[in-house]
């Protein structure tokens, strides 16, 4: 008898019983629709051992290497522990390194932890305190930074934005818990072309992703699309543009909307024609990666294809 | 006889049809805006899982979903007419395929079936 662990609770599953079936039975709420393997409204994720192939049929790679399945159709025969899919698991404690600006209104803060593992791209939530709690994307990458980065845009007035700038110094203690989030290098052909598109501080997964898409070798073009209100509202523009140069494959391209430059028509432009054969990435405000996602799909690209974050304002 | 599942060709052939199907409906002004701000990703896994009914595949069809599903669209006008609209892009998407004649009636045929639940009748 198999037996699989929800949450930390224990449930034993019966001979041929599917994951879903246990769950209902032991009386835990678990979502499901079609019990057929394709809506995947049932989908939950494995941090301890591996669900069977099978089980995560019509998944991204990146929902694969996270260890997703979908439930009404897993019948695992080793033992799984299984959290829900937004689970961002115990806050753990870290240290802040450094706050510096990268812009006149996006800080880059540097903390550090031990025992974090995570995909460049991916985000987590940041407890200043109490309840000060936001999502970041990691612009790090764990092999070549000791730290953890994140870009803060500063609203004026925002709680967070005060909390860092005028609060936080090196050397305090904060919290962060996750990773979450499927919006990293996975399941990209290292030879198709790689076209990420950002605004504002979306460019902080786009970093992180960029130097890992690197580092595991793509050999197809890069295209990176920054977008900002104006020309002060681009950052890291060195960075990008010595990589540009270094880089045969990668190019950078930034646009601003003063100077007429709508990022979005402008990767539209460029990428509709090939994009049936991209990998896209893209980060951002939720309308612009609405709008983005569905052009591009329009376009021919594939959904499986498109990675994306959307970034929400706070409440 | 293999079941028209087989025939069509399994879930490559869901897999092939799926995002063909989901762009048909998306260009199609008579019913593009009954999927306005919904999750692109949810929404297409949700398709996968309509196809794979309509083509004879593994489901557990209730009707209850269904039902669950469209009753919000039901209140903003959802009718006969769009169920149409949605039967004529799978009827394109198949023909587009390849898929032949006997088959494509059979999926229509399936597809028809669900009507009143997606209706609320």
């Amino acid at each position: 008898m198999t037996e699989i662990t929800y949450q930390d609770r224990p449930i034993e599953l019966a001979p041929g019983e599917t994951v879903l079936e246990a769950l209902l039975r032991a009386g835990l709420e678990a979502p499901y629709s079609c019990r057929a393997g394709n809506c995947q409204t049932c989908l939950q994720r494995a941090v301890k051992g591996t669900p069977p192939e099978e089980s995560q049929k019509g998944l991204t790679e990146a929902q694969k290497a996270l260890g997703f399945f979908l439930p009404c159709i897993c019948r695992p025969t080793s033992p799984l522990a299984i959290i829900p899919p937004d689970d961002a698991g115990a806050a753990l404690e870290a240290t802040v390194r450094e706050i510096t600006p990268l812009s006149h209104d996006v800080v880059r803060l540097r903390v550090e932890t031990e025992n974090f593992a995570y995909r460049p791209g991916q985000f987590l939530e940041l407890i200043a305190a109490g309840d000060l709690k936001r999502h970041y994307s990691l612009a790090s990458h764990p092999e070549e930074d000791t730290f953890l980065e994140m870009h803060i845009r500063l609203h004026p007035n925002g709680r967070m934005s005060r909390h860092v700038t005028e609060t936080l110094d090196t050397g305090h203690k904060l919290h962060i818990a996750g990773p979450r989030g499927t919006c990293f290098y996975e399941g990209v052909d290292a030879d198709q072309p790689l076209i990420l598109i950002g605004a504002g501080t979306g460019l902080a997964p786009l970093w992180g992703v960029l130097r890992d898409a690197l580092r595991q070798g793509h050999r197809g073009p890069i295209r990176l699309y920054h977008g900002a209100r104006d020309r002060k509202g681009l950052y890291l523009v060195d960075e990008l543009e010595s990589l540009a140069k270094a880089r045969g494959n990668v190019d950078y391209v930034p646009a601003t909307l003063d100077s007429g430059g709508d990022v979005a028509a402008l990767a539209l432009e460029a990428e509709a024609s090939r994009a049936a054969h991209s990998a896209f990435f893209l980060c951002g405000g939720e309308n612009l990666v609405k709008r983005l996602k569905r052009d591009l799909f329009m376009s021919g690209a594939s959904l499986k294809a498109i990675r994306s974050d959307a970034f929400t304002p706070a409440a | 006889m293999s079941s028209l599942y087989e025939r069509i060709g399994g879930e490559n052939a869901v897999n092939a049809a799926v995002e063909l199907f989901y762009r048909y409906v998306l260009a199609d002004g008579r019913i593009a805006r009954f999927f306005d701000g919904v999750d692109m990703d949810q929404q297409i896994a949700k398709q996968k899982s309509f196809l794979t009914m309509a083509f004879g595949g593994p489901n557990k069809y209730t009707g209850l979903d269904m039902r669950n599903a469209h009753k919000s669209l039901v209140e903003k006008g959802l009718n006969d007419s769009h169920v149409d609209a949605v039967l004529e892009n799978l009827s394109r998407t198949l023909r587009q395929l390849g898929v032949g004649e006997p088959e494509v009636k059979e999926v229509l045929g399936i597809a028809n079936s669900v009507r009143d639940d997606v209706l609320n009748r």
